[in-house]
C-alpha cells in the first residue's frame, strides 16, 4: 500500500537505532538548575520571585507578558539562588532564574485532579496557558494561542504530529510507546476544544510498534492513525498537512487558513497533565545521542537541567565532541558550550565527534537543481541564496524567501557545499529589516 | 494574407534583425542589463521603426522617385528618423523620467541605429507594398524587442554566476550573444528566403 | 537639383515645425545647473550623501535641500566646484576616514568556536554573537572589504580588516555593514588611535586577547589631554591629540598605534610620507 507523503524532501540516514529501543529513564536532579525566562516564541516572562525565596515544584517563577507569552515554573522545590543573565540555547545570555534543589522535590500543594468533562473550552484553554504549555516539537509556540483561532477560521481537521522526522531523535517515539494513554487523553481534550470533524495522528512508517499500539488503542474511537512515508521533513507542519489532507497552506499563511491545527503528541500529553492534573510543563523527554556519548538514552529531563549534567548521566564522552547540537542534526541549534540549560523545546542533545563534522570548502553553484528537487516548499533555494548574498532584497522577496521553513534539505543535498540555509536566513532578515524600515 | 504572415514570422524569428542580420548591436549590448530597461528600449524602437517605415515609404514613392532624386535616399531617411527619435525622446522624458535616465545616451542613439535605417532601406529594396512594409516593420520591431528582452533576462541570470575573472562584464555578454544567435539559427529554413 | 534642395528643405521644415510644437507640448523643466552639478560629481553612485546616486544628490544640492559637503568621495574639490555652480561661498568639512579599531587577529585573539559557514560577518555574528570571544573585535570575514567601492580595505592573512588611510574616501559603507561596530570615522589628520573595541574589564580582556585595552589609565596619565577612558576602554581625544604618540611606548598591551609609523601586523599598506611624531 502506497503511503501518503509530500513533494520534495530528502532521506538522510535515520540513526535512530542508538536509542529507539531504550525505555525512558528518569534523569536525577543536578545541584543547580537554571530556568530561562524566555523558552518560547513570544514575549519573555517576567520574574515574579525574589532571590532567597523558597519555591515549590511547579510554582510560577515568571509571569507571562501579554497574550503570546506563557508563565515559567520551578522544575523542582528549592531556593532561588539568583536572577540574572545566563547562557541560553539561542547563543546569547538571557535572563534566567537559578534554583538550588532542596532534594524534597515536592509539588505545589494545591494541585488537584479535574474531570475534563466539567470544564468549558475556555477553561481548558486557560488551564493550558497557566501551565505554560508550548509546542514540544521544538518551535515552542504557546499552545493556548494556537487553541484560540479566530471564529472566522474554524478548524475542520486536527492533526497530531507523531512523525519525528529528524534523524537521531526518538523522544516522541518512546512517548507514543510508553505513555500513549496520556497522549490520547490530550488528543481527546484538544478535540473537545477544537470540535474538528477529523482527528488524525500522523506517524512515520519507521515506527511500526507505535503505529500498531496506537491503532489498537484507538480502535473504537474516531481518531485515525495515519502511517506516512519516511522522508524528511515530513514532521514539518505544512508538509504534514499536505500529506494528511492534500491541502497546501497559502504563502505567508497559517494552517488555520486551510482549517487545520497541528499539535505535537508530546504537547497533547502536556495538555492532559495541565488540564486533568493541574501540573505545569516542567519536564519532557530528551534524546541524548550521537557517536560521541558513551550511553545514548531517552531521558525524562526537567527544564533548567544543565547540558553538562545530562552528559554526566549518560556516561560522559567517548571522545571530545566536535559539535554539540540541541535538537536534531537538520534544524537543531549548535551550542558553544555545556553550561546551557534544557528548555521546553529541547527534544534532543546530539553529540558528534570531530570526524562526523563536514568541513569541506564551498564551491561554485553548478545549477544542478538538486536543491530545487529537494525543497519541500517548492522554492528555488539556489536563486534565493544567490540574491541574498548579493543583498538584492527585492529579488530575494520576489523569490519567496519568507516561505522557506529552513528545514535544511537544500544544504544537505548541495554537492558544492554551499551554505544555502544560512544565506536564505540572511536574506529573510534583510527582507524583514526592509519591511520594518518601510513602516517607520 | 499568408504572405503577410510569412513576412511577420520571418522578420521576428528567422531573419531576426539583431541575431541574424546583426543590425542594432549597440543598444542590444548597451541596454540589456535589466529587463525593464530592455522592454522600454524595445517599445521606443518599435514606435520609431513603424512610423519611420510609413513616412519613408511615402517619401520614396511620392517624392524621391517622381523627382528622380533617389540618390538622396540615405540623407532623407536619416532626416526623418532623426526627427522621430527627437520626438520620442521628448515624450519619454515627460512620461517616464525613470526610463529616460536608465536609457541614457542610447535613446538619442536610436537615430544612428542601423536597424532602423536598415529596415527603411530593406523595405525599398524588397519592393514591398505599403501594407507589406508595415507588417515587415512591426515584425522587425517585435524581433528586436524579443532579442533585447531575452538577452536582458540572460544577463540578469549571469549576474548571479561565478564568471571567471577574464570573462567578466562585456566578454561573457558577447559569448552569450553569440550563443543566442546560434540558438536562433534553429529557425533557419522555416520560411523560404 | 532644384527638386533635391526643395524636397529636403521641405521635409526639414515640416520636421522642424512638428518638433517645435512637440517641444512645447512635452516640455520638461530641467535646471541646467543640475546637469552642471552632475558633471562635477564623481559619478560613483555610492550613496554616501544619503541620496539615490549622484543624480539624486545633484538635484538636492541645486534645490537647496542638501549641503555642499555631503559628498565625501568628492572631497574639497567637489565642494568648491558645486559652490561655484551655485554662486555661494563654501567651506569643506575636515576630511574623515574610517579606521578598524581592533588588532585582534587569529594569532592574538581567542575564538569562542570554529565557524564553518558563509564568509560574511553579519551571518557569523548571528550565531552566538560571533566566533570571536571578544564581543567587540573584528571578525575578519571580509564583509567590509566587499562593501568598499574603492578597494581601500584589505584582510590580513590572520583575519583582520585594515583600511588604507590614503584610499579611504569616507563614504561610510564599511560602517554600515560591520555587525560589530568596530569601524570608526576619524579625522584624517589624526594618525594615532587606540585599537580596541571591548568594554570588558582588564582581567577579562587579557583572557581573550593579547592586544586589547585593559583600561589601565597609563595613557591618560602620560598625556592627560589626549586620552579619555570610558568603561574600561581608552580612546584618543582627536581635538587635542598632538602629543598622543608619547603614550604609545607606555601602553602595556601595545594597543595604541600611530598609523604614520606603520599599519597593523600583516597589512601590506605603507604609511604616506608625513610623520606627525617628527613634527614635535
Amino acid at each position: 500500500m502506497k503511503l501518503r507523503t509530500f513533494k520534495g524532501g530528502i532521506h538522510p540516514p535515520e540513526n535512530k537505532h542508538w536509542t529507539s529501543h531504550k525505555a525512558i529513564e528518569d534523569c536525577p536532579l543536578p545541584d543547580e538548575m537554571v530556568v530561562p525566562l524566555s523558552q518560547h516564541i513570544g514575549a519573555p516572562s517576567v520574574a515574579c520571585v525574589e532571590v532567597g525565596q523558597h519555591v515549590a515544584k511547579g510554582q510560577e517563577i515568571g509571569s507571562a507578558k501579554g497574550f503570546v507569552s506563557v508563565p515559567v515554573h520551578a522544575p523542582t522545590s528549592g531556593e532561588v539562588a539568583a536572577i540574572a543573565d545566563f547562557p541560553h540555547p539561542f547563543g546569547t545570555s538571557l535572563p534566567a532564574v537559578v534554583i538550588k534543589p532542596d532534594g524534597e522535590d515536592s509539588w505545589l500543594s494545591n494541585l488537584q485532579f479535574t474531570d475534563p468533562g466539567s470544564l468549558t473550552s475556555e477553561e481548558v484553554i486557560e488551564k493550558v496557558r497557566l501551565a505554560g504549555v508550548v509546542g514540544m516539537g521544538g518551535a515552542a509556540f504557546p499552545a493556548h494561542v494556537k487553541m484560540s483561532p479566530p471564529p472566522e477560521k474554524p478548524i475542520r481537521t486536527l492533526l497530531f504530529n507523531g512523525v519525528e522526522c529528524e534523524p537521531y531523535l526518538t523522544a516522541d517515539h518512546r512517548m507514543m510507546l510508553e505513555e500513549s494513554e496520556r497522549v490520547l487523553q490530550g488528543v481527546s481534550l484538544l478535540q473537545y476544544v477544537y470540535g474538528a470533524e477529523r482527528v488524525v495522528i500522523g506517524v512515520e512508517a519507521n515506527k511500526p510498534d507505535a503505529i500498531a499500539l496506537l491503532k489498537k488503542q484507538c480502535a473504537d474511537t474516531p481518531v485515525e492513525i495515519l502511517p506516512l512515508q519516511v522522508k524528511y521533513p515530513q514532521g514539518a507542519e505544512k508538509q504534514l498537512i499536505a500529506a494528511a489532507t492534500g491541502q497546501e497552506v497559502p504563502s505567508g499563511g497559517l494552517p488555520m487558513d486551510v482549517g487545520v491545527a497541528v499539535h505535537n503528541i508530546s504537547t497533547a500529553a502536556a495538555v492532559a497533565d495541565a488540564v486533568m492534573l493541574g501540573r505545569p510543563l516542567i519536564e519532557r523527554i530528551c534524546t541524548v545521542t550521537g557517536p560521541a556519548i558513551k550511553e545514548p538514552k531517552n531521558l525524562r529531563v526537567r527544564i533548567g537541567m544543565p547540558l553538562s549534567h545530562l552528559v554526566e548521566v549518560c556516561g560522559g564522552f567517548v571522545e571530545d565532541p566536535g559539535k554539540i547540537i540541541l535538537g536534531g542534526p537538520m534544524m537543531g541549534f549548535t551550542q558553544v558550550g555545556f553550561d546551557v540549560p534544557v528548555v521546553r523545546g529541547t527534544s534532543g542533545l546530539l553529540l558528534l565527534r570531530e570526524d562526523d563534522v563536514t568541513k569541506a570548502a564551498e564551491g561554485p553553484c553548478i545549477r544542478c537543481a538538486r536543491c530545487v528537487q529537494a525543497c519541500p516548499m517548492n522554492l528555488l533555494p539556489t536563486a534565493i541564496a544567490a540574491y541574498a548574498r548579493r543583498s538584492l532584497v527585492e529579488e530575494t522577496e520576489e523569490y519567496c524567501a519568507m516561505d522557506c521553513i529552513e528545514c535544511g534539505s537544500c544544504s544537505y543535498v548541495c554537492p558544492a557545499n554551499i551554505p544555502l540555509v544560512q544565506s536564505i536566513r540572511l536574506g529573510k532578515a534583510a527582507v524583514l529589516a526592509k519591511k520594518r524600515k518601510a513602516l517607520l | 494574407m499568408a504572405d503577410l504572415l510569412v513576412i511577420l514570422v520571418s522578420a521576428i524569428f528567422v531573419n531576426n534583425f539583431v541575431l541574424a542580420r546583426f543590425l542594432g548591436i549597440c543598444p542590444f549590448l548597451g541596454v540589456s542589463k535589466k529587463v525593464e530597461t530592455a522592454l522600454g528600449m524595445g517599445m521606443a524602437v518599435t514606435f520609431v521603426m513603424t512610423v519611420a517605415t510609413v513616412v519613408t515609404w511615402f517619401l520614396q514613392y511620392f517624392i524621391l522617385i517622381p523627382f528622380g532624386i533617389e540618390y538622396l535616399q540615405t540623407i532623407a531617411f536619416i532626416l526623418v528618423i532623426a526627427s522621430l527619435v527627437q520626438l520620442v525622446e521628448m515624450v519619454v522624458q515627460k512620461v517616464s523620467p525613470v526610463l529616460y535616465q536608465s536609457l541614457g545616451i542610447f535613446l538619442p542613439l536610436i537615430t544612428t541605429n542601423c536597424a532602423v535605417l536598415g529596415l527603411a532601406v530593406l523595405n525599398i529594396q524588397k519592393d514591398y507594398t505599403f501594407l507589406e512594409g508595415i507588417v515587415f516593420a512591426i515584425g522587425a520591431a517585435l524581433g528586436f524587442t524579443l532579442a533585447l528582452v531575452l538577452f536582458a533576462g540572460l544577463r540578469e541570470r549571469l549576474e548571479l554566476c561565478a564568471v571567471p575573472r577574464s570573462f567578466r562584464g562585456t566578454a561573457i555578454a558577447l559569448v552569450t550573444a553569440g550563443l543566442l544567435s546560434l540558438a536562433f539559427m534553429g529557425f533557419a529554413g522555416l520560411v523560404k528566403g | 537639383m532644384i527638386a533635391a534642395i526643395l524636397s529636403l528643405g521641405c521635409i526639414g521644415m515640416i520636421a522642424a515645425v512638428a518638433l517645435g510644437f512637440a517641444a512645447k507640448k512635452f516640455a520638461v523643466e530641467v535646471d541646467p545647473r543640475e546637469l552642471a552639478a552632475l558633471e562635477v560629481l564623481p559619478g560613483i553612485n555610492c550613496g554616501a550623501c544619503g541620496f539615490p546616486g549622484c543624480a539624486g544628490y545633484a538635484k538636492a544640492v541645486i534645490a537647496g535641500s542638501a549641503d555642499l559637503n555631503q559628498c565625501p568621495p568628492g572631497g574639497a574639490e567637489v565642494v568648491a566646484r558645486l559652490a561655484r555652480i551655485l554662486g555661494v561661498e563654501a567651506t569643506a568639512a575636515a576630511r574623515q576616514i574610517a579606521v578598524v579599531v581592533c588588532q585582534g587577529d587569529n594569532q592574538r585573539a581567542q575564538l569562542k568556536y570554529r565557524y564553518l559557514g558563509l564568509e560574511d560577518c553579519t551571518a557569523a555574528q548571528k550565531i552566538a554573537d560571533g566566533p570571536k570571544a571578544c564581543p567587540g573585535g573584528c571578525l575578519g570575514l571580509g564583509s567590509c572589504q566587499q562593501a568598499c567601492p574603492f578597494g581601500a580595505i584589505e584582510m590580513t592573512a590572520d583575519g583582520l580588516a585594515v583600511i588604507s588611510r590614503e584610499k579611504c574616501t569616507g563614504c561610510r559603507k564599511c560602517l554600515a555593514v560591520c555587525p560589530r561596530d568596530v569601524i570608526r570615522m576619524t579625522p584624517y589628520e589624526s594618525a594615532v588611535h587606540v585599537l580596541c573595541n571591548s568594554h570588558d574589564k582588564g582581567a577579562v580582556v587579557r583572557k581573550y586577547c593579547q592586544v586589547g585595552c585593559i583600561g589601565c589609565h597609563i595613557c591618560q596619565k602620560t598625556v592627560p589631554q589626549a586620552y579619555k577612558i570610558e568603561n574600561f576602554l581608552a580612546a584618543v581625544v582627536y581635538e587635542q591629540d598632538a602629543e598622543a604618540f608619547e603614550a604609545i611606548a607606555k601602553c602595556p598591551t601595545k594597543c595604541i598605534r600611530d598609523f604614520n609609523e606603520g599599519y597593523p601586523a600583516g597589512s601590506t599598506f605603507l604609511p604616506a610620507g608625513n610623520n606627525k611624531s617628527d613634527a614635535a
